[in-house]
């Protein structure tokens, strides 16, 4: 096996184990949000008063299973695009547009990453405390997180994109 | 700021993803607030997606289309359509168009219903002898239907975006979603008054045994809506109950979707969700910089100038929504510009709960409009037909529900008469 397959086959191993820890951390996070969700009706209507910190759970679920997912979409660059004048391109001009649309998302990913990071140490220095006493860093870090894997995601797009505008051979 | 402006819409033009554009432009702005710690509200108001009960409802029901619509409950769906209403002239248009709608306001607006129900629709009517131009329009059209009926998605983002009652939209939108159906109908039937055969007799048996057949899915509208308006559930509750029974029947009953099958369509449902709801999280924080920069006032004073009536507010509305719902996407639009005319609407006297379902009913036409209407694609890829066919093929279709989406702005009794 030469050295090139070997790293094709590598790489092929680590999409598909990325896209299972997205797959596992989703469908976790929404059985547990829809179970959770079930047990608080459960619990009001039948008088014993549902959870405290349940609705606080379930809402901060949202924001992380809308995070993940807006990873998830990275990878497949899947993301909500309009997209309409790339239809009119040649695949030359197309391939050059691609690599400064991807180029930009990356950048605005890390941005967004960037404060969020400064959201965190905010979190951190005020010791701000969900559920009564958990620290509040710890829910917010996914929006870092997410955006700083987001960014690396569109930084790939933008090296594919870039690798297939200089050898020419765009699909 | 007018060169950066017309930088992100370039951007965005050329397929940029839709959050992205909208974060870039909070970020700038709030950077040249306070060039220090400005950007970072706009993570912070990322974050107050986990501040909003009502979201929940958002992946939920969109969950729950998913996995109705992997399972067989499509063709369930349709046969019983089809054993009551089959039995009219022009019955399998009906069929079709009442069909979709229904597994529209379920699953969303997302394009799932084309590609669930549109494979099952199009063999039938073609084989029935409706005309192949006439199917491909309808089909394309149907699947754009049902958007203004409970419980679906662009409803309930409208109610928590406007900070409207999502009870009273779920209300609001029954007569002008039937307007729409009517219309549709109507012109179905005309269409095909030549082809005076009935599809089949009707039949008692045929409906009994496709009521028997569909008795799982049947009591879904009842839980949905009864539950919400009895009291028993808040709307992200009804989407819980909602989730949990579409899964014990589909997954655990019927046993059509296999628990392997799960993740990825857990996977799919969510990154439309998560698609969704990181645009709702920038333009929340775009909006933010919007209000504090006084834009609403400055565009109600802008409209004032050569707008002077609550009619001709609505007209200009309605051009406006007609060329936006031409360019972007619903869920985009409806987190970018309802907070923008929200206020503008006010100072006409146009009641928000009319002005939703003036917003969305003309959205539900950008589905069909060239150049980037979403159903045109889908069905050009689904039924591999060029595009510009299915163009023409839907355009008799637009225009009808153009004519109702006027209606629907002028005669705001439509939508507001069952709230008072």
């Amino acid at each position: 096996m030469n050295l090139q397959s070997r790293r094709s086959k590598l790489l092929a191993k680590a999409s598909a184990f990325g896209r299972f820890v997205e797959n596992t951390f989703l469908s976790l996070l929404l059985a547990g949000m829809i179970g959770l969700a079930a047990l608080q009706i459960v619990l009001r209507w039948s008088d014993l008063g549902s959870l405290v910190w349940g609705d606080e759970a379930i809402r901060l679920m949202v924001l992380w299973i809308a995070m993940i997912a807006g990873i998830a979409a990275a990878r497949e660059d899947r993301h909500i695009a309009i997209d309409v004048l790339s239809r009119f391109l040649g695949t030359r001009s197309k391939a050059i547009t691609a690599v400064i649309v991807d180029l930009f998302t990356a950048a605005v990913c890390l941005a967004l990453a960037w404060y969020g990071w400064g959201m965190l140490r905010f979190a951190l220095d005020d010791g701000d405390v969900f559920f009564g006493n958990l620290p509040a860093w710890f829910f917010q870090s996914i929006i870092p997180a997410a955006f700083a894997l987001m960014a690396y995601r569109y930084f790939l797009w933008f090296l594919r994109g870039l690798r297939t505008f200089i050898s020419g051979d765009a699909k | 700021m007018i060169a950066v402006s017309l930088a992100l819409i370039l951007l965005a033009l050329l397929g940029a993803p839709l959050f992205a554009i909208i974060a870039a432009g909070a970020l700038l702005s709030f950077y040249q607030m306070d060039p220090e710690f400005g950007p970072i509200a706009v993570p912070i108001e990322i974050f107050s997606i986990a501040e909003m009960p009502i979201l929940l409802a958002i992946p939920l029901f969109t969950f729950a289309g998913y996995v109705l619509s992997e399972s067989e409950a499509p063709g369930r769906l349709v046969r019983l359509t089809r054993a009551m209403l089959g039995w009219m002239p022009g019955g399998l248009a009906i069929v079709c168009i009442v069909a979709c709608a229904f597994f529209t306001a379920f699953t969303g607006a997302s394009g799932v219903t084309i590609i669930a129900l549109g494979a099952i629709l199009y063999p039938a009517l073609t084989q029935a002898g409706y005309d192949e131009k006439f199917n491909l329009g309808l089909v394309t059209a149907g699947g754009s239907l049902g958007l203004l009926f409970a419980p679906s998605l662009p409803l309930i983002l409208y109610g928590v975006v406007a900070e409207v009652n999502i009870d009273d939209l779920f209300i609001a939108g029954i007569f002008p979603g039937l307007l729409m159906l009517a219309s549709l109908s109507a012109y179905a039937l005309w269409m095909n008054r030549g082809n005076r055969v009935p599809l089949s007799e009707f039949s008692w048996g045929e409906v009994g045994a496709a009521l028997r057949e569909s008795i799982w899915e049947l009591p879904l509208p009842i839980v949905v809506l009864g539950g919400i308006y009895s009291g028993l559930l808040a709307v992200s509750e009804a989407a819980a109950v909602t989730a949990v029974y579409v899964i014990l029947t589909e997954v655990v009953i019927r046993r059509e979707i296999s628990l392997s099958k799960m993740p990825e369509i857990m996977r799919e449902s969510m990154v439309l969700v998560g698609g969704i709801l990181l645009i709702l999280g920038a333009s929340l924080a775009s909006t933010n910089y919007i209000i504090d920069a006084e834009v609403p006032q400055q565009l109600i004073g802008f409209v004032n100038n050569f707008v002077d009536s609550r009619t001709s507010f609505l007209v200009l509305l309605l051009l406006f929504l007609l060329v936006l719902g031409a360019f972007l996407d619903i869920f985009s639009a409806l987190v970018l510009v309802v907070p923008l005319i929200l206020p503008v609407a006010a100072e006409y006297n146009v009641e928000p709960v009319h002005l939703g379902m003036v917003f969305l009913a003309t959205m539900q036409l950008g589905y069909l409009t060239p150049p980037v209407g979403l159903n045109l694609f889908i069905a050009s890829y689904r039924f591999d037909q060029p595009i510009v066919r299915v163009y023409l093929a839907t355009l008799p279709f637009l225009l009808i529900l153009l004519v109702a989406v006027i209606v629907i702005t002028f005669f705001p009794a439509l939508s507001l008469t069952m709230l008072d």
